[in-house]
C-alpha cells in the first residue's frame, strides 16, 4: 500500500469512525456509507493534507483507490520533483 | 370549533443543564449559568462572560454525524430527541404527514459562517468545506430534525431575533389548532458565541459588564445597577399535540397553550415601545379568552437593558392596570442569559415547569430595583406554594416583533 493510499484510508476511517483496517483500496465509497457530500469532504481533507488543488471536473471517483490515484496524480502534477 | 393544543414533551440544552429537570432545579435554586468564557479568543473581547452550554457533541453523535452539523443543529437534534422520549411518542408509527417541525433561530449556523470567513480571509484558503452552506443556512437546525425522524409535515424556520422561538411555538400551535397537523415539534436553537458575533454585539453596547465579585451575578434585570444583557446559547424543543390526540394515546400533559399574540412596534429597529408590546400582550389574552386578573405569573422578556426593562414594565402596567401589582413577574434570563432565538423556547420550558410544580422561578441579582421598574419581580428567591392556573411568557425582539404565549394548567 502506498503512503498516499494509507493516508487517504486513514482520513476516511477517521471520518467514519471505523478501524482503518476495514478500509480496503477496492472499497466503494458509497458502500462505506459516504454520500456525495462526504466524498467532497474527503477530497477537501486531501487537498489540505497534500497541499494540492483538485479541479472541479476531476471528482468522478468511486473507490478509495480512486481517491489515492487522483491525489498521486495531482501531487506529481502540482509538486513535480 | 378550535382544537385545544397541549404540551406533552420537553427537551433542552441550556447553560443551566441539559435536561428539563436539571434546568428547572437550578432555576428554582437561583443558580446562575453565566460564567467566564474559556474560548481561545476571549482575551480579544471586552466582554469575557457568557452563558454557555456544557455540551460535547462527541457524547451524542458520531464524528461522521457531528462534523456535518453546526453547533446550532447539534443542540436542536439533542433537544428534540429528549422531547420525543419525554412524550413517549411512537415515531415508527406516527402519521408523518401530520407531524411537523417549527423552530426559531436568530443567527443560524454562526459557527460555520465564522469558520468559513476565518479560512478564507485569515488563512488564505481558496475554497470552503463542502458542508458549509448546509451547516450555516438558517433552516438547517429545523430541517435536521425533520430528516432525523422522517417527518413530512410542515417544516419551517422563524427568524424574528429574540422572539423567534415564541413565534415558532405560537405558529406551531395554530397548525394543530386549525387542524393541519396533530403533532408539532416546536422550539428554538441558538449557538452564537463566536468571536465575530460577540464582537458585533459589543458594538451595540448592550452587553453587561462583568460583576467584579461574581461573574455569575452579572445579569441584573430590573435592578438599578443593571448594565445589560449576557449572551447565551442552547435550545429547547417541545412536543405539541392536539388535546384529543394526546388523551387518546394516554400522554402526560404538562400544560395547554391557550393563547398566542404577536405584533410589531413599527417604530424603531432596537427601541421597543410599551404601546407596541401591549398590542402583543392584549392579542394573547384575547386569543386565550382571558383577562389580566386571570394571569398568575409572567415570565418576562427581562433582558436587563434599560430599554427593555422599562418598556416591558410599562407595557405590563398598560395592559394589567390595577392587577399589575398583584401579578408576579420574573426574568429567568438573570440565570440562563439571553439565548436570542432560543430564549423564548427555554423560557416556555421554565414556565411550563413552574405551572406544573407551582413554584415560580426568581429574578436573581435584584437587590435594588430601578425606580421605573416597580412590579412584583420575585426578587432573588423562588416563590413556592403558589396557585397559578394561567401563566404568560413575553418575548420582545430587535426588529420590533413581540410574541406572547399563555400557558394554562390542563384542568382549568
Amino acid at each position: 500500500m502506498t503512503d498516499t493510499l494509507k493516508i487517504i484510508s486513514q482520513l476516511i476511517a477517521d471520518k467514519l469512525e471505523v478501524d482503518v483496517e476495514t478500509i480496503k483500496p477496492e472499497s466503494n465509497l458509497t458502500e462505506l456509507g459516504m454520500d456525495s457530500l462526504d466524498t467532497f469532504d474527503i477530497i477537501f481533507s486531501a487537498e489540505d493534507t497534500f497541499n494540492i488543488k483538485v479541479p472541479n471536473d476531476k471528482v468522478d471517483i468511486a473507490t478509495v483507490q480512486d481517491v489515492a490515484n487522483l491525489a498521486d496524480a495531482l501531487i506529481s502534477e502540482q509538486h513535480p520533483k | 370549533m378550535k382544537r385545544r393544543v397541549v404540551i406533552t414533551g420537553l427537551g433542552i440544552v441550556s447553560p443551566l443543564g441539559n435536561t428539563p429537570e436539571l434546568f428547572y432545579d437550578n432555576l428554582i435554586a437561583g443558580k446562575s449559568g453565566i460564567r467566564r468564557m474559556t474560548s481561545e479568543f476571549v482575551e480579544k473581547l471586552d466582554t469575557k462572560i457568557a452563558a454557555y452550554a456544557d455540551f460535547n457533541p462527541q457524547d451524542h453523535f458520531t464524528r461522521h454525524q457531528y462534523s456535518a452539523l453546526d453547533r446550532v443543529s447539534q443542540f436542536s437534534l439533542y433537544a428534540a430527541q429528549q422531547a420525543i422520549a419525554d412524550a413517549k411518542l411512537d415515531m415508527e408509527n406516527i402519521d408523518r404527514t401530520r407531524t411537523g417541525v417549527y423552530l426559531g433561530t436568530g443567527m443560524g449556523g454562526a459557527n460555520s459562517i465564522e469558520e468559513g470567513y476565518v479560512r478564507l480571509y485569515r488563512d488564505g484558503a481558496e475554497r470552503l468545506k463542502p458542508f458549509t452552506v448546509l451547516m450555516a443556512m438558517n433552516n438547517a437546525a429545523c430541517s435536521q430534525i425533520g430528516l432525523e425522524y422522517k417527518l413530512s409535515g410542515p417544516n419551517l424556520t422563524f427568524s424574528t431575533a429574540c422572539s423567534s422561538s415564541a413565534v415558532a411555538i405560537g405558529e406551531a400551535m395554530r397548525q394543530i389548532r386549525h387542524g393541519y397537523t396533530d403533532v408539532m415539534l416546536a422550539g428554538g436553537s441558538e449557538a452564537l458565541l463566536t468571536f465575530g458575533t460577540i464582537k458585533a454585539w459589543e458594538a451595540l453596547r448592550t452587553l453587561a459588564k462583568e460583576d467584579a465579585n461574581d461573574p455569575g451575578a452579572s445579569c441584573k434585570p430590573f435592578a438599578a445597577d443593571r448594565t445589560g444583557l449576557v449572551l447565551g446559547e442552547g435550545a429547547a424543543v417541545l412536543i405539541l399535540e392536539d388535546y384529543e390526540y394526546a388523551k387518546a394515546r394516554g400522554a402526560n400533559i404538562y400544560a395547554e397553550i391557550s393563547g398566542y399574540g404577536t405584533a410589531n412596534d413599527g417604530v424603531h429597529i432596537t427601541s421597543p415601545t410599551p404601546e407596541g408590546q401591549a398590542v402583543a400582550i392584549r392579542a394573547a389574552l384575547k386569543d386565550a379568552e382571558l383577562n389580566p386578573k386571570d394571569i398568575g405569573y409572567i415570565n418576562a422578556h427581562g433582558t436587563a437593558t434599560t430599554m427593555n426593562d422599562i418598556s416591558e414594565t410599562a407595557a405590563i402596567r398598560q395592559v394589567f392596570g390595577e392587577f399589575a401589582n398583584q401579578t408576579p413577574v420574573s426574568s429567568t434570563k438573570s440565570m440562563h442569559g439571553h439565548l436570542m432565538g432560543a430564549a423564548a423556547a427555554v423560557e416556555i420550558v421554565a414556565t411550563t415547569l413552574a405551572l406544573q410544580h407551582q413554584i415560580l422561578p426568581p429574578t436573581i441579582n435584584l437587590h435594588q430595583p430601578d425606580e421605573k421598574c416597580d412590579l412584583d419581580y420575585i426578587p432573588n428567591v423562588a416563590r413556592k406554594n403558589v396557585s397559578v392556573i394561567h401563566a404568560m411568557s413575553n418575548s420582545f425582539a430587535f426588529g420590533g416583533t413581540g410574541a406572547v404565549l399563555i400557558l394554562s394548567k390542563e384542568s382549568h
